[in-house]
């Protein structure tokens, strides 16, 4: 564990709130770098001014732009390995590792180029398949094998962190998590949750909390839904877990609509009105708070002014 | 000219001259690829299929590869978490986006003549339901007759020409999409991916495939999105167990998809290494072997499409 990751934990314990980034593929959009792809290597200052600004704005810990890559990302277009090679650009194969090192690059850039050495880089990584469909989760066997390679290239890249988010079930997160652990950097875990506050493979945060006996992370998260199914999910946390017998936990929600390959952005939740949002959650005890696709540098710094230095439960 | 005079060309044993790429041309065009470029960019969707005709072609594909229901849907949890989370009418974008491409492609046969005045037909574009290159996901056979059904219907009432079922994978979906055209009336072509080897993507021999769709009255059976040589031994393999029309078109260049799992991304690297000379060279080729429907799949261009029209 490195000392950066030490003192974030001190400030956890001390009940200090933390504040994530916000949206990172959307925020793109927002600046008009359209999405063919993570672009953290064709539009290197782009990606990372993104990171800047959110550090600016008062994230004590930033995410990489790394969503959704992996080995797997690219080979799910092909039939199998034969045919990707075969049909396929020739790099596909190592194009991962290679995005997820410059991913981590732009995001170490920001933190020198703003100066605030204390900030920390979480590598940011969902499902090994499509985050909203758990159904098309890996077998076991194959989920150890390419989180231990991906989290490698993570760690590799200079993370202090794992943020694995947008999770869907238990049962990958579990996996994730003792893959990590055996490649030796923290993780943290978001979950996807529906508007009952379950998990979208509809596991209940009771059954959640049981799949993860033995490998609890430090911050249990809810991301990418909602406002107020985020906030189901928070009331559902604090009803399973104790107080006191319970990890540091938090959300960040997702506003506007996701319109693929975009993201469509409303006004429903301007900063003031996410601040309150994000106000109720740390008002039960939600420590770690953020946002998710849709959110700006604005709805941190407006988190980042309006929410109290520690968490009030 | 509809599809009428195609099938007169076809029964007269002459060369029908198919399309190239679409998907690639739009997007090689600059167009950032989001509804298949069709809602933002709609001249330039019809300007490729002008520029085709005007390159010779018979017959124009529509720009709806892989665009159905479930290519949205499949991004999402379901319908109830797509309408929680994703934008208002989502569910009925494909639909919406099939009539906008087929009226971008009639309106390119058209010309400036009136309507039915004589330029290419229009063949309504339906691929797998599932991403094109997956035989393993194949959806059940009742669920693919059912969407199938829809889709043709939609292609209908858009004013399709006749149905083209591209880049199949897997023989039990093409037959089942072929009787669906075939309930609805309309004349349908199936057109297989292949390996390497000369099979079907799902390791099918292509003889099964001539074996479930000839008795369906499929009128041209073809192999296509795979390289240069791999369609030529395909066509060898076709001609063998075909006597009827059988067709035949490559891709150039190396499918080069983004990680992110939006689907249908046509970016092809690399394409421009094939020039419109070497294309015809195989063109030529799978001609002789007794190939009757030619054209180009991902990578080629009206330039290539040009070159098969002064060629073969």
């Amino acid at each position: 564990m490195n000392q950066r990751y030490e003192k974030l934990k001190q400030r956890l314990e001390r009940g200090e709130i933390i504040i994530l980034d916000g949206g990172i593929g959307s925020e793109m959009l927002r600046r008009g770098v359209t999405w063919e792809g993570h672009k953290v290597e064709s539009e290197p200052d782009a990606i990372r001014s993104i990171h800047e600004d959110y550090i600016r704005a008062g994230a004590d810990v930033i995410s990489t732009n790394t969503f959704q890559l992996a080995r797997r990302s690219y080979m799910n277009h092909f039939a199998d390995a034969e045919h990707m090679r075969h049909i396929g650009a020739p790099d596909l194969d190592t194009r991962a590792p290679i995005l997820i090192h410059e991913g981590g690059k732009r995001a170490l850039e920001a933190r020198d180029l703003v100066g605030r050495p204390d900030v920390l880089v979480a590598g940011a990584m969902t499902t090994l398949d499509w985050c909203f469909r758990p159904d098309m989760a890996p077998s076991l066997e194959d989920m150890r094998t390419e989180y231990a390679e991906t989290i490698q290239a993570f760690k590799d890249a200079g993370s202090d962190l794992m943020l694995f988010e947008t999770f869907n079930s238990s049962k990958e997160a579990r996996t994730a998590l003792e893959a990590a652990r055996d490649v030796g950097i923290p993780a943290w875990v978001g979950f996807v949750c529906d508007w009952k506050g379950r998990l979208l493979n509809s596991e209940t945060v009771h059954q959640m909390h049981e799949g993860l006996v033995g490998v609890e992370p430090d911050v249990l998260l809810f991301n990418c839904a909602p406002v107020p199914d985020i906030a189901e999910a928070l009331r559902a946390f604090t009803k399973e877990y104790q107080r006191g017998q319970r990890p540091a936990f938090g959300g960040y929600a997702h506003v506007g609509r996701f319109d693929p390959p975009d993201w469509m952005f409303t006004d429903e939740y301007p900063p003031d009105r996410y601040l309150k949002a994000c106000q109720e959650w740390a008002s039960v005890g939600a420590q770690v708070l953020g946002g998710c696709c849709g959110t700006t540098p604005m709805h941190i710094a407006a988190l980042k002014k309006g929410l109290p230095q520690l968490v009030t439960v | 000219m509809g599809y009428e005079s195609v099938k007169d060309k076809l029964a007269r044993g002459e060369t029908v001259l198919l399309d190239g790429g679409i998907g690639t041309e739009i997007l090689g065009r600059g167009v950032y690829w989001r509804c298949h470029g069709i809602e933002q960019h709609p001249e330039v969707v019809r300007q490729v299929h002008v520029d085709y005709r005007a390159a010779g072609a018979d017959v124009l594909k529509t720009d709806t590869f892989q665009l159905n229901r479930r290519a949205y849907l499949n991004l999402f949890h379901g319908l109830e978490h797509m309408r929680r989370i994703g934008p208002q009418g989502l569910e009925h974008k494909a639909g919406r986006l099939i009539q906008q491409a087929v009226k971008l492609a009639r309106e390119a046969s058209n010309g400036a003549g009136p309507a039915g005045s004589g330029g290419p037909a229009v063949a309504g574009v339906i691929s797998p339901l599932e991403h094109c290159f997956r035989p393993d996901l194949t959806p059940p056979l009742d669920q693919c007759r059912a969407e199938y059904t829809e889709l043709v219907s939609e292609m209908q009432s858009a004013g399709v020409d006749f149905i083209l079922l591209e880049s199949m994978n897997r023989v039990a979906e093409a037959a089942v999409a072929a009787e669906a055209a075939r309930a609805a009336g309309l004349p349908v072509w199936v057109s297989f991916v292949v390996r390497e080897n000369g099979q079907v993507l799902s390791r099918e021999p292509l003889v099964e495939a001539v074996r479930a769709l000839e008795p369906l009255g499929v009128e041209v059976i073809a192999v296509n999105c795979a390289p240069l040589e791999d369609i030529t031994l395909a066509v060898a393999e076709l001609r063998k167990h075909r006597a009827g029309p059988i067709g035949a078109w490559a891709h150039i260049g190396r499918y080069d998809p983004p990680s992110w799992k939006f689907g249908f991304y046509p970016r092809f690297t690399g394409s421009d290494r094939v020039s419109p000379a070497r294309y015809l060279e195989a063109a030529r080729q799978w001609k002789k072997m007794g190939a009757q429907v030619i054209g180009g799949c991902c990578g080629t261009t009206p330039a290539h499409i040009q070159a098969l029209r002064a060629g073969l």
